[in-house]
């Protein structure tokens, strides 16, 4: 941080607090093994974990390295793991993770190789969403209207939802199980950017776009919605997906592997607040199906081993119960 | 040896259209960014764009208003095409994708900015500058343009009077690199982190500006410095105007509400250098807040409207003050926001050496005199990129073969070599944090000559403790240390040109406020000031401002 920002600090050295930060350091070209680095600042609460990392490179340690540039949320550069959770270090205060984990633990995002310290390769992040298209397609024999700006109603716009806030952090992505477990899955924000364009009244490919995605991951989404939990914009890709999801059964009618699929999955997690992998397999595609989708099994099998267990019902079921149910009311009052 | 037609340094706005009408009329274009391009400063852009598109509105009212706001330094020419210019750019931004906000009859929704005639200022919610830059990115993804992410740009390569390259680095391997192009376009943004107190992301720190200056491109302008008014306390992030546009107010430790002092008429709403004089005037004159701030109260508008409306400012508020604005009041003061100032471009984006071009906030046009309306800047990047890419191209298409020598780029090797082995100099954190106090303190709304001789003696220091500056991180992967150290010495010769430039101007003119001279100067300052660097510093001459039909008169609002 900047002396002179320091300087303006309106806060008394009483209300500062001590915090402990545990870096991740490693740095593949140099070798050895990853390791944990402890430094200390006193910060007031309410300031943001970027400038406490910041401090600690101006001030302790300048072989430190991050991305970061604007500070505000909105450059999407310095996503990262805030004790073990997928969160914009510009936007998350010290004070409460203190007050709940006792230190600060800094990881790199997660599902993209480590170049070294807080900074992962995006580039598979980057490919997945140049996958979607993300960019008009258009009707040569529908024109753009010459000099004029397309109509758009404000229930137009208002289609897109939350989804023009993506300012592309990964944060999503790095907190996806799916993405961790079948590199077939674009990713939460390639899948809202999809949505984004699927209901965009210029676009013209929106059928195209819709079927090709049911057989390219469309379906792989697990439904977590821990996408939506990590995202600072509040996007909510989650919900996003599952909107693709009905829009490409409206397209393309309920003959398709993943709505038999949704309808598993709803029973499925109903009973126990979690997914049982194998059971939902077995609903989605009969026992052929099981033996059909074994490479992928065995690809989550590798990565995740329990996911093939039957999984005990979650903590908090109850609540789980009432998320569907305040998605389905909402659904409901939206008609 | 990497070779294109066309090279472009920056991927905001400006870099992005540039190399989209580079592509586009069919060069070879290389596309060359320190970040990703979605991740460029012109996404922190809030407000909203102007374009003169509503039935009552006019593009003649639009020039006027940018003449007049520019303080009579802005030349008319360019004014005249920016503003014929805009609807069809703002169209073109929507074809491509981008989404806007919305009336009730499906048109383009507008809002009034400072300074304007008319409501008209296009926005995307209170992001808009995040809209613009993912609708021309996508539609970036249709031409064939190759893209250089997180490559950082060394040095301009000039040899038989024209630019023939550049040189730069990949920040995930630390290797230099040349790319030969016949036209090299510059669009590197902003560079208030010279201050501390600035809205500008940390990346603002002027890198292309000071190597085209490097290189013997004149920079226009530079002593013209915009401050926002009401910037957070500790973070300096910007509070947009809409808050006191929905009736916030500002109150001094006292608990007065200064601004009748001020401004008897428009209150709180007056214009930008205006609220951001008196706020500094009230803590100069000891009723400000302790640490040099004063407080914009919300508290009155109630929850409901605090929440729905200032949505964004409730956010930023309780998550980087940690304060509640709706129990609570803000703790404002004036920040660095934008710079006027430039490389010297023409309206073809032409620099004075053939074969660089430069456009965005980067460059100068001059478009905005001596102070730039909110919501010109971002219709700026595009209009002007677009031209300079045109230009670009063209010229690309007629020049011979450019070339760089192996000696270009062992200059940059033997650079960075000494700044890894220095044992013990100075660390570039040490020398900008002293680079922006000098600047907070004596360079900023109030320029005193006594102050500004202080600012000049030291960033001279600065300079020369800069030759012993130190790259402790020794690691090749990602090392922001160097990038750091290369950052502050391009901050530290820019903020030379500033300072030199705001001595020099003995007169007081849109954001340039000198103590001792506190009026317009038509018949000695009508004129742009052109710095050019020397081995002793910059050495400064006049251009003429191009009129073509409104005269100078007194800038009231
Ligand atoms: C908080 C804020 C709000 C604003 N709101 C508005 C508004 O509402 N309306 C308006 O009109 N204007 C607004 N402005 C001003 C406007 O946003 C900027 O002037 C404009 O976006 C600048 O765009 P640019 O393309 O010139 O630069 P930038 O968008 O900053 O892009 C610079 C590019 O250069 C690259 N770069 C920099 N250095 C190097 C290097 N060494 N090597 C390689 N690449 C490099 C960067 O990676 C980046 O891609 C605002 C500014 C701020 C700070
Ligand atoms: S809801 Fe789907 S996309 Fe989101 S995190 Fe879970 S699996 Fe990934
Ligand atoms: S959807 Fe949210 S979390 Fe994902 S990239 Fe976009 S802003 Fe980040
Ligand atoms: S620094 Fe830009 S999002 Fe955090």
């Amino acid at each position: 941080m900047a002396a002179a920002e320091e300087k303006l600090t309106k806060f008394t050295e009483e209300s500062l607090v001590t915090v402990p930060f545990d870096v991740y350091r490693y740095d593949p070209a140099k070798g050895g093994e990853p390791r944990y680095q402890r430094y200390e600042l006193r910060l007031a609460p309410h300031t943001p974990v970027l400038t406490g990392l910041l401090r600690i490179r101006d001030e302790i340690d300048p072989t430190l390295t991050l991305r970061y540039s604007c500070r505000s949320a909105i450059c999407g550069s310095c996503a990262m793991l805030v004790n073990s959770k997928s969160r914009l270090a510009c936007r998350t205060p010290v004070g409460p993770e203190v007050q709940a984990h006792g230190r600060i633990v800094i990881d790199p995002m997660r599902n993209q190789p480590i170049l070294r310290d807080l900074v992962v390769d995006q580039q598979p992040f980057w490919t997945r969403y140049e996958q979607m298209e993300p960019h008009l397609i258009l009707d040569p024999s529908k024109p753009m209207p010459a000099d004029t700006p397309t109509r758009m109603s404000p229930a137009q716009v208002e289609r897109f939802r939350d989804t023009p806030r993506c300012i592309a952090c990964g944060a999503c992505y790095s907190a996806c199980p799916a993405v961790e477990a079948d590199p077939g899955f674009p990713g939460p924000m390639a899948l809202a950017k999809l949505y984004r364009f699927v209901v965009d009244p210029r676009d013209s490919a929106t059928q195209g776009r819709l079927k090709k995605i049911q057989t390219s991951g469309l379906w792989l989404c697990l439904r977590c919605h821990l996408c939506t939990e990590a995202c600072p914009k509040d996007v909510r890709p989650s919900e996003r997906i599952r909107d693709l999801k009905e829009l490409a059964v409206q397209a393309q009618g309920g003959t398709e592997l993943g709505s038999r699929h949704a309808i598993g999955f709803l029973n499925n997690i109903e009973e126990r607040g979690t997914l049982n992998e194998l059971k939902l397999v077995r609903q989605t595609a009969g026992v052929g199906g099981v033996l059909g989708a074994l490479p992928q099994g065995l690809r989550i099998w590798r990565k995740k081993p329990e996911i093939t267990k039957a999984p005990p019902p979650i903590e908090g079921i109850d609540q789980v119960k009432k998320i569907y149910q305040a998605l389905e009311d909402k659904k409901e009052g939206q008609e | 040896m990497l070779q294109h037609d066309v090279v472009v340094v920056g991927a905001g706005l400006a870099g992005q259209r540039a190399a989209l009408a580079a592509a586009k009329a069919g060069r070879d274009v290389a596309l060359v960014s320190k970040l990703h391009p979605l991740r460029s400063h012109s996404g922190a852009a809030q407000g909203g764009i102007n374009a003169a598109i509503g039935k009552e509105d006019s593009v003649e009212t639009h020039i006027y208003d940018t003449v007049k706001g520019s303080d009579y330094l802005g030349d008319q020419d360019a004014i005249e095409f920016f503003c014929q210019q805009a609807g069809p750019t703002v169209i073109e931004m929507e074809h491509f994708g981008t989404i806007f906000s919305r009336g009730e009859d499906g048109s383009l929704a507008r809002r009034a900015f400072g300074g304007a005639g008319f409501p008209r200022t296009i926005y995307a919610a209170d992001r808009t500058g995040l809209a613009l830059l993912q609708g021309i990115y996508e539609h970036l993804a249709t031409e064939t343009i190759r893209m250089y992410d997180e490559w950082f740009l060394l040095s301009i390569i000039v040899r038989d009077g024209r630019a023939q390259g550049i040189t730069l680095f990949d920040r995930k391997t630390s290797k230099i690199e040349g790319i030969a192009a016949k036209a090299v376009i510059i669009a590197t943004g902003p560079f208030g982190r010279m201050y501390g107190r600035t809205t500008n992301a940390h990346s603002c720190t002027g890198d292309g500006v000071a190597v085209a200056y490097r290189a013997g491109a004149n920079l226009k302008d530079m002593e013209f410095v915009q401050f926002h008014p009401t910037a957070l306390l500790e973070s300096s992030i910007l509070i947009t105007e809409g808050a006191r546009g929905e009736g916030g107010i500002l109150k001094n430790a006292q608990g007065e509400r200064f601004m009748t002092r001020y401004a008897p008429h428009v209150l709180d709403l007056a214009s930008r250098d205006v609220v951001s004089r008196a706020i500094v005037t009230e803590v100069k004159e000891g009723r400000g807040f302790p640490g040099g701030y004063v407080h914009l109260e919300l508290m009155h508008l109630g929850k409901e409207k605090i929440e729905s409306r200032l949505q964004e400012i409730c956010d930023f508020s309780r998550t980087y003050a940690g304060i509640d604005p709706v129990t609570q009041p803000i703790p404002v003061s004036p920040a660095q926001h934008y710079m006027m100032g430039g490389i010297g471009t023409n309206m073809m984006g032409e620099t004075n050496i053939p074969g660089l071009y430069a456009a965005g906030e980067a460059a100068c046009v001059s478009l905005h005199g001596a102070n730039r309306l909110g919501g010109n800047s971002l219709l700026e990047t595009l209009v002007f990129g677009k031209q300079a890419g045109l230009a670009a191209a063209e010229y690309a298409t007629k020049a011979g073969d450019a070339m760089l020598q192996p000696g270009d780029l062992d200059r940059e090797a033997a650079r960075f070599q000494a700044l890894w082995n220095r044992k013990d100099g100075e660390s570039p954190w040490a020398i900008r944090a002293e680079l922006q106090q000098t600047m907070d303190k004596l360079v900023g709304i109030f320029r005193a000559p006594e102050e500004l001789f202080d600012a000049l003696r030291a960033v001279r220091r600065l300079q020369e403790r800069y030759r012993n500056v130190r790259v402790q991180d020794q690691s090749t992967t990602y090392n922001i240390d160097l990038s750091d150290a290369l950052e502050v010495g391009n901050l530290v010769d820019l903020a030379e040109v500033i300072v030199v430039g705001a001595i020099a101007r003995t007169e007081s003119r849109g954001a340039h406020t000198r103590v001792d001279f506190p009026t317009r100067d038509d018949q000695n300052w009508m004129k742009h000031t052109i710095a050019r660097r020397t081995p002793g510093g910059p050495e400064l001459s006049y251009a003429p401002v191009a009129f073509t039909r409104f005269e100078p008169k007194e800038r009231v609002y």
